[in-house]
């Protein structure tokens, strides 16, 4: 897995490479005012779920596992590393969160890991989980950050949150997924029976989530990034297709599948909707409904087990 | 990857030079300035507080004090004397937006040498700004006792 990370960054560094960023680059200067969420969910507690979940943007879900919240990847930014403009506006206002048992972060790009949103949840969680090599990366906060191996758990009060195998690139500055290797990493959390996978930003490896399931037999619901992409030869070391996202589904035997990751930056050659419409089709070729596979708009909150 | 790989890709980063505005009494001229860090503390960072050479943006930026090296070539040097110097000092770097990583400032104090047999020596005083994680900054030195490079505004570029 480390190898394809390796060659993900030597292809970064590449003609092609740089051409793709030089297209991304052109394409975040010229992007639209951001588009407010119209009906925005003032309390997201639903007291009617057992699991609910609200997709605030990009990699970033609320989750509600009975009576516990567990929050993905917390970007509410505007713009992302000061150059690439937000699409959409955050589902949610951060200020409405309710209190968090966890916060967990998938890697420390700009996109999943933002210290500035990070201040907008550090007096609503006691915790925030993260890969190895992460936390001596990130400023101090009121909360505690401990580092999870893969298979490693956090557990209190009846919430388990387990890290799982996933394949990305480490790093935040471009050069530092040069040493921090082993800096990413997916979740499964676990509470009054319910399990949640949450992907993170990876790319498809069946070996992973067949690991994966052969330890959480019972998924309820996994939330995977579909996108970005294009460029396809390009982003196959580190990101998963729409079609590969519905493998990986079908590979970790969830009930459920939410896509994220999708249409809330730019940070791909892919058109706006071009990746949902993807899936679309594919869930059409495969049989899959839309009560299996819900794609929900940013802001878009829904209930997935009624209590 | 192996560790010699990575101290090579941060070693060819720093290579990348700082482009400078020379300003003199009579004169306004151009330079390059690079800059090493053996040493740094991190106040602002959660973890490994104590750094050297190889120091990530967010333990700089997020509040530190540094011990800095840095060779430059400041133009217009007096006759017979040379244009290379080096500073050795210290600089505090306090965040002002997202810890550090938006936007920073710095301050900081500093000996300097010119080269040659006959090298002045003298102190300065910096001040600076930096954002984009650090890696864009400028940087004002004045040294009031180095002829006709008395103010050097340095646009700081620092990958890593």
């Amino acid at each position: 897995m480390r190898v394809r990370g390796l060659l993900a960054l030597v292809l970064s560094l590449t003609l092609p490479g740089c051409g793709f960023a030089w297209r991304a680059l052109k394409r975040n200067l010229s992007a639209p005012p951001e588009r407010t969420v119209a009906h925005k969910i003032v309390d997201p507690r639903r007291p009617e779920a057992k699991l609910a979940a609200l997709w605030v943007g990009h990699a970033t879900v609320l989750v509600q596992l009975d009576d516990r919240f567990v929050l993905t990847d917390p970007v509410f930014d505007h713009t992302l590393s000061q150059a690439s403009p937000r699409l959409v506006e955050p589902g949610l206002d951060p200020a409405r969160l309710p209190p968090l048992a966890a916060v967990v972060v998938s890697h420390m790009h700009f996109d999943h890991l933002s210290f500035g949103s990070l201040d907008w949840v550090e007096q609503r969680t006691p915790i925030v989980l993260v890969p190895p090599g992460v936390r001596s990366n990130m400023p101090r906060y009121d909360f505690e950050i401990r580092e999870l191996e893969t298979w490693a758990s956090y557990e209190h009060d009846g919430l388990r949150v387990t890290a799982v195998p996933v394949q990305h690139v480490g790093g935040r500055y471009a050069l530092d997924a040069a040493f921090e290797t082993r800096a990413f990493t997916g979740y499964v959390f676990e509470y009054h029976g319910l399990s949640v996978y949450f992907g993170g930003d990876t790319a498809y490896i069946p070996s992973a989530f067949q690991a994966t399931r052969a330890r959480f037999p019972n998924l309820s619901l996994a939330l995977l990034p579909i996108c970005p992409d294009a460029p396809r030869d390009f982003m196959q070391y580190t990101h998963e297709s729409p079609d590969q996202a519905l493998d990986a589904f079908t590979l970790l035997g969830a009930q459920q599948m939410i896509p994220i990751h999708f249409d809330t930056y730019i940070n791909s050659d892919d058109a706006l909707g071009a990746c949902p419409r993807e899936l679309r089709a594919r869930m059409q070729a495969r049989g899959l409904s839309d009560e299996q596979v819900p794609i929900l708009a940013i802001g878009e909150q829904r209930v997935l087990i009624a209590k | 990857m192996s560790p010699a790989v990575a101290v090579g890709i941060w070693s060819v980063a720093q290579l990348i030079p700082s482009p400078l505005l020379v300003i003199g009494k009579e004169h306004v001229g151009g330079g390059v300035r690079w800059q090493l860090t053996p040493l740094l503390y991190s106040f602002g960072i959660a973890e490994r507080p104590v750094r050297s050479f190889l120091i990530s943006p967010i333990a700089r930026h997020s509040g530190s004090v540094e011990l800095h090296v840095s060779p430059e070539w400041a133009c217009c040097a007096p006759d017979e004397r040379s244009s290379w110097l080096v500073r050795a000092g210290l600089r505090l770097y306090l965040p002002l937006l997202e810890h550090g990583e938006k936007l920073s400032w710095s301050v900081g104090a500093s000996y300097y040498r010119t080269a040659g047999a006959r090298g002045d020596n003298g102190g300065s005083a910096d001040l600076g700004i930096f954002t984009f994680h650090g890696a864009f900054g400028l940087n004002v030195t004045v040294s009031p006792w180095l002829t006709r490079r008395e103010v050097i505004t340095a646009l700081t570029i620092r990958l890593f």
